[in-house]
């Protein structure tokens, strides 16, 4: 039994350090030292996995505790980007409300397997990335409304592909190995 | 404030995506290709190509939008 009070999950915990320093640079109007804070979000994000695998301290709740830092911060991230004008709200909306219905499935998931189990998909770990990327793109002023507006249906095909993998397909009797599968640099920990 | 020049953040902006998103692309294509021979009854390789199929969209999607930034497209 690992215990939550780890390196891993220090590293993951201290990413929601770097909201407030995003919203200071944000409300100031830095847009280099907000893509920087997110950049050491992003980082943060990469860095925990090989924590974990370094001190041998994975776990079901640090990976659950990864999925759902991933939210919150890139959740906030992009209600404050949305709100200050920097990016486009519709799209935001979208992603927002695509990623809540994909959580509400992932506990759905628990159900079914009957343990606590963090669903992921190959797929799920790319959009991932692409949605810390989001913020990054409107902090950097860098073709915003093409990268917002692209992500719409990329993500609505990604979440209803694993709406069917999550809801309608059998779980498999190793349900934390095959989802773990997926995110291999934080996914067993 | 900022940290570096307007064209040091831009060719910055432009390696981190750019970069990052041309190599996933083609780590995805490489993925996929070995995964040809693969029995794809089984979930976990359907999850694979699947997210594969994704990564190269979201790749070209990130390759696509540096060009323009760039203002080659």
């Amino acid at each position: 039994m690992v215990s939550p009070w780890n390196p891993a999950n220090a590293v993951t915990a201290s990413r929601f350090l770097t909201l407030p320093l995003l919203w200071w640079a944000i409300d100031h109007g830095y847009h280099q030292y907000a893509t920087l804070f997110i950049l050491i979000c992003g980082v943060l994000d990469k860095l925990d996995g090989l924590v974990a695998r370094l001190f041998d301290c994975r776990s079901a709740f640090g990976e659950m505790f990864d999925a759902i830092t991933d939210g919150l911060c890139y959740g906030c991230g992009l209600i404050l980007v949305a709100a200050y004008g920097w990016a486009p709200v519709v799209p935001v909306v979208f992603v927002i409300g695509l990623g809540l219905i994909n959580t509400g499935l992932r506990f759905v998931y628990i159900r079914r397997a009957g343990r606590t189990v963090n669903y992921k998909s190959y797929a799920m770990e790319r959009i991932v990335a692409y949605t810390g990327y989001l913020i990054g793109f409107a902090t950097g002023r860098m073709q915003v409304d093409f990268f917002y507006w692209a992500f719409v249906p990329v993500m609505l095909v990604i979440v209803m592909h694993d709406a069917k993998r999550m809801l309608v397909d059998p779980v498999p009797a190793g349900a934390a190995g095959m989802a773990g599968t997926a995110g291999t640099e934080r996914g067993a920990r | 404030m900022t940290l570096v020049s307007d064209d040091v953040f831009r060719l910055f902006l432009t390696v981190l995506t750019g970069g990052f998103a041309g190599a996933w692309t083609i780590h995805d294509v490489v993925l996929i290709a070995r995964l040809r021979g693969a029995n794809r009854r089984d979930p976990l390789v359907r999850d694979k190509l699947f997210g594969c199929a994704m990564g190269i969209v979201i790749g070209m999607i990130g390759v696509i939008g540096t060009l323009r930034f760039n203002g080659v497209l």
